[in-house]
């Protein structure tokens, strides 16, 4: 026994020798790889935890609450389902101060709408409006104006100097509260200058950060005819406002417009017999404007408009055929400038054609994005898998999103039997301690074919 | 043809300019004097009423630059700030501009500093 006592010491301490000598090498590997600070990304960082995490001592929900990442940073119904009963964002339903104006939570429930003061707060009960939560992504590429900034969805979304820095003030007045009081100092707090300026660093960092250049070489048949039915100005007219699919006219600046989407008969909201004033848009009183949104991230960013009316993308296409549109000044001024005075009149299939290339479009965007996480994720050593999980975790989302939005309209089966498997593939990356590199280069690969199936390489 | 289109996109563009983007005025209400993103002390004046005009509907202000008169005019957004109160802020009139109040004033075109666009008055005392 004691020989094997002895001969067991050495043993255990060769262990230990070999588990330290992979320690150090493990911090020098660390040193290694450890480059200088980007002040940038240092402050994109802290944008994104306050963005999750910080209440600014109010009622407990954060920005994240309603710009949900899981949900290309946008809330709906489907997804409101799954939230706990306790969560943040249902705060009306168990803060007694905030029963009552503060949200209608049917409302919340059944269509995904957040309550809106943006015409005051002197007569709550009657004063308000129901708005669907816009994604925050492309920021970047879809806010600036000749005359200012435009933010939220009539554009005029921020207090102060109506910034997207300014942004977070506003947000914060608005839903963070624990009193309908709104006291600065007691039912919240108002962020710091170096919060706000991590805020916007954040928000702009979201998504895509170019516009594209239409058109793309598609090879998908009803896509393509889509794309140039879309670029026609004289028959379906969307890029019009919404140059290359984003959210800017030609000029290449943001604008609004009264398109009529308050005029549609049988919006859901007002269906369920509850109070849903007339949203009147930019300004007070309104002038019935709304802000363009840019179209490449909407098929997987429904409800479409402002008071989420429209449930699919082909439904908010055919919105443009409509009374509604084509009785609004928007729609009777394009018909103005027609030669057969025609605002926007397509069939149905072109209708479905338009939808297919908004589809195709975001789906790509997906891809893209997935691809720059993963390389992000790739590009990490070994022992930072914990930093890898996140970004693998994204990336397997924007997979699933892309497969969603072309399974969806049954276009490019092949692709989207790729992206499948490209998101398997970061899923197990995910899980894996020894070929997490491996794997993630293999689902990139993957996604490049899905692509490939989708759009011609650019020479 | 092609001039057509381009027209078009022309016209559309007049026509999305019609509207002009700016602050959401409402939470404004709710901003304590001097703690408006990007516009306190750049674009308002702090400082103490030092005359009111109730017929012509002016105020003067002394700020640390010097003293300024402003027209209060009917679009004027007059909010009170109870914020050292504790309690919530109110839309108010033109006869809470009282001589002696801390007053943050914004002006409709910050180049002439002529007419406030808006005006918070502090109220510090129940």
């Amino acid at each position: 026994m004691p020989a094997a006592t002895r001969a067991y010491k050495p043993h255990r301490s060769a262990k230990l020798r070999v588990a330290g000598a992979l320690l150090a090498a493990a911090s020098s590997l660390a040193a290694c790889n450890s480059k200088p600070p980007d002040p940038q990304a240092a402050l994109i960082a802290k944008g994104k935890e306050i963005f999750f995490n910080e209440t600014f001592n109010g009622n407990g929900r954060t920005c994240g609450t309603c710009h949900r990442e899981e949900r290309n940073f946008a809330i709906d119904a489907a997804f409101i389902a799954t939230l706990p009963k306790n969560d943040a964002l249902f705060v009306a339903e168990f803060n007694r101060d905030l029963k009552q104006n503060f949200e209608n939570p049917r409302l919340m429930r059944e269509f995904g709408l957040i309550l809106e003061n943006l015409d005051g707060f002197d007569d709550l009960p009657n004063k308000f409006t129901m708005r669907g939560v816009p994604h925050v992504l492309a920021l970047r590429t879809s806010i600036v104006s000749p005359q200012g900034p435009r933010t939220g969805w009539s554009g005029d979304g921020a207090p102060g100097d109506g910034s997207l820095r300014s942004f977070a003030i506003g947000a914060v007045i608005q839903h963070f509260t624990k009193t309908l009081n709104r006291v600065a100092g007691v039912d919240f707090r108002l962020p710091t200058d170096a919060e706000l300026d991590a805020l916007e660093a954040f928000q702009l960092s979201l998504g895509r950060q170019a516009d594209l250049a239409l058109p793309l070489p598609l090879r998908g048949t009803v896509a393509k005819r889509g794309q140039q039915i879309f670029l026609d100005n004289g028959l379906g007219k969307c890029n019009v406002c919404h140059g290359n699919a984003g959210a800017n006219l030609a000029a290449g600046n943001n604008a609004n417009f009264n398109t009529g989407v308050e005029d549609l008969p049988d919006q859901p909201a007002r269906l369920t017999g509850e109070k849903v004033p007339r949203d009147d848009g930019l300004g007070r009183p309104g002038d019935g404007t709304f802000n363009t949104p840019p179209l490449v991230e909407a098929a997987d960013t429904g409800p479409f408009f402002h008071n989420n009316a429209i449930e699919t993308i082909e439904g908010a296409v055919a919105f443009y055929n409509g009374q509604a549109f084509n009785n609004s000044p928007s729609g009777k001024f394009l018909a103005s400038t027609d030669p057969n005075g025609v605002g926007i009149r397509l069939d149905a299939t072109q209708v479905v054609a338009v939808a297919a290339f908004l589809r195709v479009i975001n789906a790509l965007e997906n891809i893209r994005q997935s691809i720059e996480l993963l390389t992000q994720s790739e590009a990490l050593g070994f022992f930072e898998g914990e930093r890898a999980k996140p970004l693998l975790m994204r990336a397997a989302n924007e997979a699933r999103d892309a497969t969603a939005v072309l399974a969806g309209a049954g276009l490019h089966p092949q692709a989207v039997a790729l992206l499948d498997e490209s998101g398997k593939l970061t899923e197990r990356a995910e899980s894996s301690l020894f070929s997490r590199r491996g794997l993630t280069r293999e689902a990139i690969k993957v996604q490049e074919q899905a692509r490939a199936q989708m759009i011609e390489e650019r020479k | 043809m092609r001039i057509f289109l381009s027209g078009i996109g022309v016209a559309v563009a007049l026509l999305g300019v019609i509207s002009h983007a700016h602050g959401q005025k409402e939470t404004e209400r709710f901003i304590p004097i001097g703690q408006s993103p990007g516009v306190s002390q750049k674009h308002t004046s702090i400082g103490e009423i030092a005359e009111v005009d109730q017929q012509k509907q002016m105020v003067t202000i002394v700020e640390p630059a010097g003293r300024r008169t402003v027209k209060i005019t009917e679009k004027t957004r007059i909010w009170l700030d109870r914020t050292k109160l504790k309690q919530t802020n109110l839309v108010g009139s033109f006869a809470e501009l009282q001589k002696g109040r801390r007053i943050e004033m914004k002006y409709a075109d910050p180049e002439s500093r002529q007419i406030a666009d808006w005006v918070k008055v502090e109220i510090a005392q129940p």
